[in-house]
């Protein structure tokens, strides 16, 4: 009794068997977490509906306000764009660091934003760059705010019969500087113990519109509103970059694994927001 | 190595490719609680699931004419299924045996087993605790082997100190982690079994599987393909029980089992072990006397353990001069998956003590860790505390070639920002096997080809290569002439095991054995024909000839033909005796021993705790090297290796059930762990013996790591792995030396 | 039926779409070089090249590799002469037991057709993915390092 393997080739179509195959039915994107799944039964689908020949679901365009990535883009492709580097080189830099090169060669953006994987790279980086997430079903097309995607270990705002189309990231100012920084307790291969991406203006060394995300440390990655407006319009200097570090440290609840109790990824989330500001200061793109 | 352009084509054959007709794939249905008894086993629903050929229960064996339930290389306390009792998760329950992998999974679905569960015990000391459940009626207090070593004085020798420093270490449960997994294929056909494993003790295997089933061993036959890595991971007796019982009870089809990567976690792991090492040390520098305890956590069963567990008394103590020794080694059983042997064996933990330890000392004593060693680590011709002279011992030579690489003279900017710099060194010794026995059978064609037949395990090391070039030079042939063949019990003679380090100068001997005898039969069938005495002939690059008449001469082929032979063939052995006294630990530990060394720098991130290593340079006594380049990667190999359970590598357990089996959770050295500079050195003796370097370069990396992380930090951990979090524990407990 | 090419030639298979493309290649197409070791993608035994790049066949299923190109080291020889990666293995010895060294090599073909004269970064990101658990590292740089500048 083998599964049936659609391979649909317009967003339409892949709507109407999606809602046709109803709890029987799965998405396959780049297929690495949906074959870790299948291995371990944790899903048992008996239609595959693969995205990988629908039109227009990757590519990478480029326009004055905003970069729009197709939700089949493969990683590696979005880390070795010559725009995304230009225009957002933390966002390549985290793509960059998902997985290994199998994984960035396979695994398509969209897919990892669907899995929501709280150790994964993009979804922290694109909470700090404002990223709109396009999705579409049959009631029609929605603008989802990256804050709002995210709801929960492995768990999206996407409704059952809702796909991920688009990713689309508002372009910063030429005064925008931004970081990406992951950490890893034990080997260069390893999930991350603690993940940070922050985006900010900096204009004569002071900084405006700072945006600081928090990810692989707890369920969801975490901005902090109350915690960035500390750096409103105010030099960068080591005093205040040590209270940002500790406001985020002391508000975000730390998950507990192998790669570190709750304490110790509290207290990576206060070096690591540090070093990441400290990089996002000098001005480096 | 030999098959080179084989292994770089990609086409070795492991034991997971063989494929025999009809063949059927089993699936092992696994206790899912650690500790209790069985009281339902309902294996009907799966023998008529379709695809479904055969059902193993523990209600196969003990039946007259049938396999027997118990077995064990040294206590039979093992049940190939369980019975009645399960003693750790992943416990073998039932096996599969089925059509397709579909049909067998369905099968063990239906399976159905109730369990009742019991309090378990995980750690050693609390297992061998007062009130800890017992595991094994016959072991109330699940300590079922104890070593012993006694020499001189121990408390006269503390009271004479002007320091006494004692410190506990522990190392985790950890595994050996080869890439390729266990694999056995089981065949009985007439009467025989047939058995495709990838062990690496063959003859083990034979023989344990001749007990189970009660029949002659000849009856047994065990073939050993390449191996994917062993590590110690595919010694003594594995999965290969299971197979063939189940084929037993499939009546004449293959079976096959290949066991996946969490199954691997469950099956054999490297042991914990607790130590707790007490040193008495004069202000100079001399050592008084040393007493060290071991805890070692064996698992649910016996296995290996008992001989692994004695073996770890002469390699706990360290090279070092000391009158006076006391060395109490602990088996105990808890409630997790059977520990066996692992690369560097016992030493691995055992360095990690002794060497983390040595540094302690000096440090106290404010003296320099390398002029410290200098001055304790035994010369050849003084005496070990096993009471047997050392020979051929090169400890200081090792150590000094491993921190002349690294540069210790070098002035070292530990750096005063996030990022320190340290440096550390570490030495050690290990015992092979005193008592073992190796053979093997030499034919020699009328193509002038060389057969070495040899039940030695080819897993990567080179063992064959190895081998051949020995054989090579030995019966002066072309390497080209030469071929390996084996392990292959039906053909193959008696090898211990390939394990321990022991191939190249046991089975070795036994090749420059057999060479001898060839080389005299050449001689005796050439020697009518030349018309000269035996005596007269020399056997050179693949000619016999009269050294007073060169010109008379012939090939060796040549010689068998006019002589109206086939081939030749002669037989070679080596055994060495030896042994320890079971209450004094006197006696012969070895024939020889292993010595090696390593010294590394290392940064620490005084943030994080996070410890890269940049260097490292290892140096390992080789005795006579055979081949170079494979001696060399054996070194790189083991300090590579050693990167794993020195810093990342542990198997985390709650309630018994682990929680990373899994190559993403359990993390293995990759690429970008590799220390950015390496330097090995081989210290050789042309005229000496072949020793062993499968393990040597591996025990000092953990203790080399921690000491260079005390010298850049000022903490001192006493646990594997060396986890950042660890370090930044420390740091900020402000934990010191 | 999945159509796809492997080391050049074309096959149809009729299998279940679901299963591991490792399996399939291994078991139906006698693609020993392809193994498992890990199941989930981290260790590299079971790579593959597709149109060039590595994937991990234990992680894509046997329908999505309708229309591939895939490449294998059974295909890297050219009437039967190895391949310049590879005879830069052999020459360097990197590798022991060699259970890993299939996915190395086309980790290194991937590396070299990507960036012929790679810098040291640029051979770890293409290679870090790959488990050697013999250790042979060291020997393993040495023979990526031959092959670019060979």
């Amino acid at each position: 009794m083998t599964v049936d393997f659609l391979r649909p080739t317009s967003i339409p179509e892949v709507i109407e068997a999606l809602t046709g195959a109803g709890d029987e039915g799965k998405l396959i994107a780049g297929g690495t977490a949906l074959a870790l799944m299948l291995r371990h039964r944790l899903i048992v689908p008996s239609i595959l509906i693969s995205l990988d020949r629908v039109e227009g679901l990757s590519g990478i365009w480029s326009s004055a306000h905003e970069i729009r990535i197709g939700a089949m883009t493969r990683l590696r492709e979005v880390e070795i764009s010559a725009e995304v580097r230009s225009a957002f080189p933390a966002l390549a830099a985290a793509c960059g660091e998902v997985g290994n090169m199998r994984v960035r060669n396979q695994g398509t953006l969209g897919g990892n934003l669907a899995e929501a994987d709280y150790a994964s790279d993009p979804p922290t980086i694109l909470l700090a760059l404002g990223a709109l997430l396009r999705a579409v079903s049959t009631a029609g097309e929605r603008l989802i705010p990256v804050a709002d995607f995210f709801q929960g270990f492995y768990t999206t705002a996407l409704a059952q019969d809702e796909i991920l189309a688009e990713v689309i990231i508002p372009r910063g100012s030429a005064t925008t500087r931004m970081a990406y920084t992951k950490y890893r307790s034990r080997s260069s291969e390893d999930r991350p113990c603690a993940a940070v991406a922050a985006v900010a203006n900096l204009n004569d060394g002071i900084c405006t519109d700072l945006h600081l995300a928090v990810g692989a440390a707890c369920e969801v990655p975490r901005r902090l509103a109350e915690v960035e407006a500390l750096a409103e319009a105010r030099a960068l200097t080591e005093k205040l970059i040590h209270e940002i570090a500790d406001g985020y440290a002391e508000a975000i609840e730390t998950l507990e694994d192998l790669r570190g109790s709750s304490w110790y990824r509290t207290e990576m989330i206060r070096v690591f927001v540090r070093r990441a500001l400290v990089e996002v200061r000098s001005g480096r793109r | 190595m030999l098959d080179a352009e084989a292994r770089v084509r990609g086409a070795v054959r492991y034991a997971v490719d063989l494929e025999l007709p009809d063949m059927l794939i089993a699936k092992v249905l696994r206790s899912s609680i650690p500790h209790g008894r069985i009281i339902r086993l309902d294996a009907s629903e799966a023998e008529t699931t379709p695809g479904v050929a055969a059902v193993l229960t523990a209600a196969d064996f003990d039946q007259p004419g049938g396999p027997s339930l118990m077995y064990g290389a040294n206590i039979p306390d093992q049940p190939v299924v369980a019975r009645d009792r399960v003693n750790y998760v992943g416990e073998p329950v039932a096996v599969v045996a089925a059509q397709d992998n579909a049909s067998a999974e369905t099968a063990l679905a239906a399976v159905r087993v109730e369990y009742e569960e019991e309090t378990a015990v995980y750690d050693p000391l609390e297992a061998s605790a007062k009130g800890a459940p017992a595991l094994h009626a016959d072991h109330p207090d699940n300590r079922f082997v104890h070593g012993k070593l006694r020499q001189g004085d121990v408390q006269a020798g503390f009271d004479a100190a002007d320091e006494l420093i004692e410190e506990t270490f522990t190392s985790p449960l950890a595994q050996q982690a080869s890439l390729e997994p266990h694999t056995a294929v089981a065949q009985w056909t007439d009467g025989m079994l047939n058995v495709w494993t990838g062990a690496q003790a063959p003859y083990t295997v034979r023989g344990v599987l001749a007990e189970i089933f009660g029949i002659p061993p000849e009856g047994v036959r065990i073939i050993v393909p390449n191996l994917g890595g062993g590590y110690g991971g595919k010694g003594h007796v594995r999965i290969e029980p299971l197979v063939a019982a189940v084929a037993w009870k499939a009546t004449g089809r293959p079976v096959r089992l290949t066991l996946s990567r969490a199954e691997e976690f469950v099956t054999v792991t490297k042991h914990a072990a607790v130590i707790t090492i007490k040193t008495g040390v004069k202000r100079d520098g001399t050592l008084t006397a040393r007493q060290v305890t071991l805890y070692w956590g064996a698992g649910a069963y016996a296995d290996a353990s008992p001989g692994l567990i004695r073996a770890s008394v002469p390699r706990s103590v360290g090279p070092y001069r000391i009158p006076a020794v006391r060395v109490d080694a602990y088996g105990i059983y808890t409630n997790l998956p059977p520990a066996a042997a692992y690369r560097g064996a016992m030493s691995s933990q055992c360095t990690w003590a002794y060497e983390s330890h040595t540094d302690t000392i000096a440090r106290r004593l404010g003296m320099d860790p390398l002029e410290f060693r200098r001055q304790n680590m035994l010369r050849s011709g003084e005496q070990y505390c096993t009471g047997e002279t050392m020979h051929d011992v090169h400890f200081v030579e090792c150590l000094e070639a491993a921190v002349e690489g690294l540069g210790w003279k070098e002035p070292l900017d530990r750096g005063a920002g996030p990022v320190r710099h340290g440096r550390g060194m570490a030495v050690m010794l290990k015992s092979s096997i005193a008592r073992s026995k190796s053979e093997c059978r030499l034919v020699l064609d009328t193509d002038g080809i060389l057969t070495v037949y040899t039940s030695t395990v080819e897993m990567g090391q080179g063992a064959h290569t190895a081998l051949a070039q020995i054989a090579a030079e030995a019966v002066a042939l072309p390497l080209a002439h030469v071929r390996v063949v084996g392990p292959d019990t039906a053909i193959t003679p008696y090898d211990a095991t390939t394990s321990a380090s022991r191939s190249t100068n046991m089975m070795g001997t036994a090749v420059l054995d057999a060479a001898g005898r060839l080389k005299d039969r050449l001689r005796q069938i050439a020697a009518p024909i030349l018309e000269v005495e035996a005596e007269a002939l020399s056997v050179e690059r693949g000619e016999i000839f009269d050294d007073s008449e060169p010109e008379s001469r012939m090939s060796y082929g040549e010689a068998l033909e006019r002589s109206g032979l086939d081939s030749i063939e002669v037989t070679g052995m080596h055994a060495t005796q030896g042994g320890l006294d079971p209450e004094t630990g006197q006696g012969v530990a070895t024939p020889h021993w292993h010595q090696g060394a390593g010294a590394c720098e290392v940064e620490v991130d005084i943030e994080t705790g996070k410890v890269r290593v940049l260097r490292f340079h290892a140096a390992s006594f080789a005795g006579r090297v055979v081949n170079p380049s494979l001696a060399r990667l054996q070194n790189d190999g083991n300090v590579i290796f050693g990167m794993g359970p020195a810093l990342l590598e542990e198997m985390v357990f709650d309630q018994g059930q682990l929680l990373n089996p899994n190559l993403s959770d359990y993390m293995l050295p990759s690429l970008s762990d590799a220390p950015e500079e390496m330097g090995s050195r081989l210290l050789e003796s042309s005229a000496g013996e072949f020793h062993g370097i499968g393990e040597m370069t591996l025990p000092p990396v953990a203790p080399a790591i921690a000491n260079a992380v005390f010298d850049a930090v000022g903490v001192r951990i006493r646990e594997l792995p060396i986890t950042a979090e660890r370090v930044l524990r420390a740091l900020k407990g402000g934990e010191g030396g | 039926m999945i159509e796809f090419r492997v080391n050049g030639e074309v096959h149809a298979l009729d299998a279940d779409p679901a299963r591991p493309l490792l399996e399939v290649l291994r078991d139906e197409l006698g693609l020993r070089s392809v193994r498992e070791g890990c199941g989930i993608g981290v260790c590299g035994a079971c790579a593959i090249l597709v149109d060039g790049r590595a994937i991990s066949s234990c992680l894509t299923l046997a329908g999505q590799a309708e229309g591939m190109d895939i490449l294998t080291v059974e295909g890297l020889s050219e009437e039967g002469a190895l391949h310049p990666v590879q005879q830069a293995y052999l020459d360097r010895a990197a590798f022991q037991c060699a259970y890993c060294t299939p996915g190395f090599i086309l980790a290194t073909v991937a590396l070299l057709k990507e960036a012929p004269s790679p810098d040291e970064a640029t051979v770890r990101a293409h290679l870090a993915g790959n488990l050697c658990r013999c250790g042979s590292y060291r020997n393993i740089l040495e023979a990526v390092r031959a092959a670019a500048s060979g």
